[in-house]
């Protein structure tokens, strides 16, 4: 361990490395509940060539290394299982370029998703993934874990903006995938292959991403139902109608009630499900579209419909959308939250299969998601130290889980697999796929330094429980 | 490879375990903290140091720890965390809690001992000891319905004219002279309970609504007394309270509208939610200018600028860059802590500093 120090030390700096317990408890998890290793050591690189240095160093001495950049992820991807390094890549927080003409940015990776956004909307482009953390989540994190947000349905996710990346492979290779063109099919599209890969396959050092000019106009609405199911319903109309909305969020009571509690923007805490749907583009063109889904969800049983008076009113509804996750831990000194996503058509079944599975489970799940891409988020509100309560939990995502999969889905739309969701991962993928991913993974990552315990590994390992 | 052992003192009994099991770990607060922009390092972030809590309470760390212990005294305390943290963290009782345990003994900053042994002092004797050096805002008496104007132990000595300037705006407000400290520096320095009890002698002191223009007292003597009985005095005026604002005469510079900036002061922003009314009196006063990070710490943080000089100079120093770019006449401030922390940044700058109740007395 000393010489691993030392020469850690030796790469960036003895600034740039943390071995005191403190220092290392506060690496030992991610937004994850559950989830708990410390790490053998802390490093913060201030550029490529020292990560490939450090990586070298790793792989010489089989040293396991995670890559973690806010640490605002939800599937323990960040936590270091098998202890080792842990590589914090927020000193690499440049926004190198951002092209109006090219219609891209290149940043590193320790960027947040915010400061990207900002930068972009400065020279009157768009950098359209926003996913619900963006306000502290780096562009790297969100690469590697192929972020979501609340454009899916339009506009596609992280993966379709990524261009290019730098990434440094575990032996210290530093090598650039894709690059600024839109079309490329040079080789294997390894820009793809690592977005997603949650840090396993190599550490991304630069990214380039695609932008698009910003629409001249926003608008978003409330719809209430009388649950989930029914404002699935109506989203399927809506889209049956030939709308393409850019936002199409839903929340179940539950939510609503914790997210006013923080928000106070007056939303009906009496309906059973608020469906928030918005578009952008050509002012006139938004208000018809807008027009037209308000009609089309009064239709299909809205109870309520309402329009967002005002730029500041719109920004207010999605800032409140995407807090119901914190605002619900509000509920419960425990939050445990998943990711299932269905084909759309299959979202109000989904729904009523999520409340039946709490329901027998004597579970407070609220649900809320994107019911646009059919990505739920059923959140599950306990007392951590109720061990039973806990454990039933357990049983009902393994269900839920279970329905997703039966009605054409998956396991996690946007969070990733990390190490929670690994148990579950052959349930989507199968065996054979399975060992192609571990196959893979020994192509990039011979010695198996980065990240174990994660994608690419089994599924068997052990993890340690720890705080919430 | 790690191991994690558990420290023969995991008592539990360090934090009340309904508030740390508040924060989910998110991470939202982590863009508002200044000391974590200033690092970069999770230790240093709201989110982090609950973590190092959660240690503390569950016996994986000391409280004693080195970590620890050199968190508990980086942290501002500004409490720029808890608007932004959509499940409702109390993170300023969390620091108290923090400060109470590991601050004692040969753990508390030698400063910090110094300070408050002197600030109790004031508070508990009562004696106006600044008094007697100004005569400050003193009256001799009042009705008891009257509201009284808190004197404030550090306004009292460094800037006994901002009582002045506050009884100048609205006459209606007493200043008993036998008035304590509120104890608000003791709760942030490790003595909750005592900075707790100082501010419910000050109420017994002050019957009645207490009018202050400190922003920091303002938020300690509202958690202790209760929010309707206390007001930060931008909040007094914007409620209708002494002058008509429409009535002030702008403060005229070279003959033209003065160009006025606020900074806010971080626990009446971040713990009391007001903020619009300094903004809504300035607009009257002048040609209001939005500093940008105006909602941030300046980095006075009650007694931090004394016992951690080097870290307070750099939290204020982006934001000294940043006025400077405002070409403001006036740096506007609503708490004492804050006066000095500007005056001193924008010392030999064309801006000078001032409390707003001074502008309001001399808008009159």
């Amino acid at each position: 361990m000393a010489t691993l120090v030392e020469r850690l030390t030796s790469i960036v700096g003895a600034a740039h490395v943390r071995t005191a317990a403190g220092e290392l408890e506060v690496y030992a998890r991610d937004a994850t509940p559950l989830f708990h290793h410390r790490p053998d050591v802390v490093v913060f690189p201030g550029s490529t060539a020292e990560v490939a240095e450090v990586l070298r160093l790793a792989t010489e001495l089989r040293i396991p290394v995670v890559p973690r950049g806010a640490g605002s992820n939800l599937c323990a991807a960040t936590v270091p299982l098998a202890g080792g390094i842990v590589l914090v890549l927020t000193r690499l927080d440049e926004i190198l370029e951002v092209s109006g003409p090219e219609l891209l940015a290149r940043v590193q990776p320790g960027v947040s998703t915010q400061a990207l956004a900002t930068a972009a909307a400065a020279q009157g482009l768009l950098y359209v993934p926003d996913p619900g953390s963006k306000v502290v989540s780096t562009v790297g994190g969100n690469v590697a874990t192929c972020a979501g947000g609340l454009r899916g349905l339009k506009y596609g996710v992280t993966r379709n903006y990524v261009l290019g990346l730098e990434v440094v492979l575990p032996t210290g290779e530093v090598v650039r995938t894709g690059g600024r063109l839109w079309k490329d099919v040079a080789g294997y599209d390894l820009t793809r292959l690592l977005t997603g890969s949650e840090g396993t396959l190599g550490v991304i050092t630069e990214v380039t991403v695609a932008l698009l000019p910003a629409p001249a106009a926003t608008r978003t609405g409330v719809a209430y139902f009388a649950d989930l199911a029914a404002a699935g319903r109506a989203v399927d109309a809506v889209i049956g109608a030939g709308i393409t909305p850019a936002t199409c969020e839903f929340l179940d009571r539950t939510c609503v009630a914790a997210v006013e509690d923080y928000a106070h923007l007056g939303l009906d805490t009496e309906a059973g499900a608020l469906l928030l749907f918005g578009d952008d583009g050509d002012p006139e063109l938004v208000d018809r579209s807008l027009g037209r889904i308000a009609d089309v969800c009064t239709e299909h049983g809205a109870t309520g419909v309402t329009l967002a008076a005002d730029v500041a009113a719109s920004e207010d509804l999605l800032a409140a959308r995407r807090c119901s996750l914190p605002a619900l831990s509000r509920l419960g000194s425990l939050t445990i939250l998943e990711d299932a996503t269905v084909p759309r058509p299959r979202l109000a079944e989904m729904a009523d299969r999520i409340t039946a599975i709490a329901a027998k489970h004597e579970l407070t799940i609220g649900t809320f998601g994107h019911a646009g891409d059919g990505n739920l988020h059923p959140t599950c509100v306990l007392d951590a130290s109720d061990a039973a309560a806990v454990e039933r939990s357990h049983a009902a995502f393994g269900e839920i889980f279970g329905a997703a999969i039966d009605l054409g889905g998956t396991i996690t739309g946007e969070h990733g697999v990390g190490a929670a969701k690994l148990p579950y991962l052959s349930r989507r993928l199968g065996n054979d796929q399975m060992a192609l991913l571990s196959r893979i993974k020994t192509a990039f990552d011979p010695a198996g330094i980065l990240n174990p315990g994660k994608l690419g590994s089994t599924g068997d390992q052990t993890t340690e429980a720890g705080t919430a | 490879m790690s191991d994690e052992p558990r420290t023969a003192a995991g008592t539990g009994d360090v934090f009340d375990p309904d508030l740390l099991s508040r924060c989910m770990s998110c991470g939202f607060c982590l863009p508002s903290c200044p000391t974590y922009r200033m690092t970069g390092e999770e230790a240093s972030s709201p989110r982090g140091r609950i973590t190092l809590m959660r240690a503390v309470q569950d016996g994986r760390l000391d409280v004693t720890d080195p970590t620890v212990l050199a968190q508990s005294q980086f942290c501002l305390g500004c409490r720029a965390c808890e608007p932004v943290c959509p499940a409702g963290v109390q993170y300023g009782e969390l620091l108290e809690e923090w400060r109470d345990t590991a601050w004692q003994g040969r753990n508390r900053p030698v400063l910090a001992k110094l300070l408050m042994l002197m600030m109790s002092r004031l508070g508990m004797v009562g004696i106006t000891l600044a008094g007697l050096v100004r005569r400050a805002a003193r009256t001799r008496r009042g009705t008891p319905a009257a509201p009284n104007l808190m004197l404030g132990c550090v306004e009292r000595v460094l800037y006994p004219k901002v009582s002045r300037a506050a009884r100048r705006a609205d006459p209606s407000l007493v200043a008993p002279a036998v008035q304590g400290c509120c104890g608000a520096l003791h709760a942030h320095n490790g003595e909750s309970g005592l900075g707790r009890r100082m501010a419910r002698r000050l109420g017994r002191q002050l019957p009645g609504t207490i009018v202050t223009t400190s922003g920091g007292c303002s938020a300690h003597l509202a958690a202790e007394l209760g929010a309707d009985r206390v007001q930060e005095f931008s909040a007094w005026l914007a409620a209708g309270h002494g002058p008509d604002l429409a009535d002030l005469t702008p403060i005229q510079v070279d003959g033209r509208r003065a160009r006025l900036g606020l900074q806010d002061s971080c626990h009446l922003r971040n713990a009391l939610g007001v903020w619009r009314e300094p903004r809504e009196v300035l607009a009257h006063l002048g040609d209001y200018v939005e500093v940008p990070d105006a909602g941030s710490c300046c980095g006075a943080a009650g007694s931090y600028s004394v016992l951690r000089p080097a870290d307070s100079r750099e939290v204020l120093a982006p934001k000294v860059a940043a006025i400077a770019e405002l070409d403001l006449d006036y740096l506007v401030v609503v708490n004492p802590g804050c006066y000095r922390q500007m005056a001193a940044g924008l010392r030999g700058s064309g801006t000078r500093v001032v409390h707003l109740a001074e502008l309001v007395a001399r808008a009159l």
